[in-house]
């Protein structure tokens, strides 16, 4: 098994934590983990995926500090020691 | 040249950045759009740095309910335009400067002619679509913008060299849904600190910019981090742009 961390901000924060350590197994990709994250919160789910499971199209996921378009996020596979980062866009002013 | 009462006004910053700097600023224009919770502690802090020409662009009347954020407004000032409200304010607090406000709908058609040719643009709107208009202007312009944005005790910033660095649509592609955000005044009014010290930053040629990062800011736990940010290539917005050998 491998340990991920996956950090979630603004509003994903308060549905989901701050920060979670994740046990993955091998050629788990980064909508996987994410649903494995999410899975007992479905309030937190929901705000990341839409009905079809596919990420929302406003949502920010990092790996390692770089950008991954949520349209190549199922070709990520995750390593141990890796750093997610989950969040939308902050809107008001 | 500054009068001795400019001199007295700006005294304790003139320490920081000399008569060179503080010239600097007084010689700068900065378009602010919006005079609502992020823009209300931007254009104060900025008025009161002495920044010699503010245009505040604003479409709304004074709400009570704006009233726990929008420091510019005041009880008195309910159902007054806000431009009205804030170019009262802004010239009460400085009144060595010049205070420019335009009371209209940034939209397409008006966008580029309402920055004109300013130094830099401030994003105080509450909205992605507008946001997104104020980012072309920047890059058809090449005017650096400075964003912020917050919800509840959330907050976010970065800072935009048109050519050099991530723009807005970059950052964020996609607009999260339109929504009745909630707000407490203290979030607005750090993250609008964070945008007017890039602001000045920016003018005075001092420091390490908020460019390729995105500040992220979180209240609550009183924790700020930092996440990198890059240019991508196939920005709907700046993917195309060139930069030219000394257009910045």
């Amino acid at each position: 098994m491998m340990k991920v961390k996956v950090r979630f901000f603004a509003r994903f924060r308060e549905l989901l934590g701050a920060d979670v350590i994740v046990e993955v197994g091998e050629r788990t990709t980064l909508p996987d983990l994410i649903k494995q994250v999410t899975q007992k919160n479905v309030e937190g789910h929901n705000a990341i995926f839409d009905e079809h499971g596919h990420f929302r199209e406003y949502v920010i996921l990092m790996r390692n500090a770089k950008r991954i378009d949520i349209a190549d996020a199922a070709m990520n596979i995750v390593a141990d020691g890796d750093d997610v980062a989950v969040f939308p866009p902050v809107a008001g002013g | 040249m500054f009068s001795e009462r400019e001199r007295e006004r700006y005294k304790r910053q003139m320490m920081l950045f000399g008569d060179e700097g503080q010239e600097r600023l007084k010689k700068a224009h900065i378009f602010i759009a919006g005079a609502g919770g992020l823009g209300s502690p931007v254009s104060i802090y900025l008025a009161v740095a002495g920044i010699g020409t503010l245009t505040v662009v604003d479409r709304d009347v004074v709400d009570q309910s704006n009233l726990n954020r929008q420091i510019l407004h005041y009880d008195r000032d309910i159902g007054r335009k806000k431009t009205e409200s804030a170019e009262e304010k802004l010239c009460a607090i400085n009144p060595d400067i010049r205070i420019r406000v335009i009371d209209t709908t940034i939209e397409e058609k008006n966008a580029g002619d309402l920055v004109g040719k300013a130094d830099g643009i401030v994003d105080a709107m509450d909205n992605y679509p507008t946001r997104y208009l104020l980012n072309d202007v920047s890059i058809r312009k090449k005017i650096p913008l400075f964003h912020g944005a917050i919800c509840g005790f959330y907050g976010q910033a970065t800072t935009i060299i048109p050519g050099q660095t991530a723009c807005l649509a970059c950052i964020f592609p996609k607009a999260p849904p339109k929504e009745v955000f909630p707000v407490v005044g203290v979030t607005p009014g750090l993250i609008g600190m964070v945008q007017a010290t890039e602001v000045l930053k920016y003018l005075l040629k001092r420091g390490e910019l908020l460019t390729n990062r995105l500040f992220i800011w979180d209240g609550i736990q009183a924790h700020a981090d930092e996440i990198c940010m890059e240019r991508n290539p196939r920005c709907t917005a700046c993917g195309s742009f060139c930069e030219t050998p000394g257009d910045i």
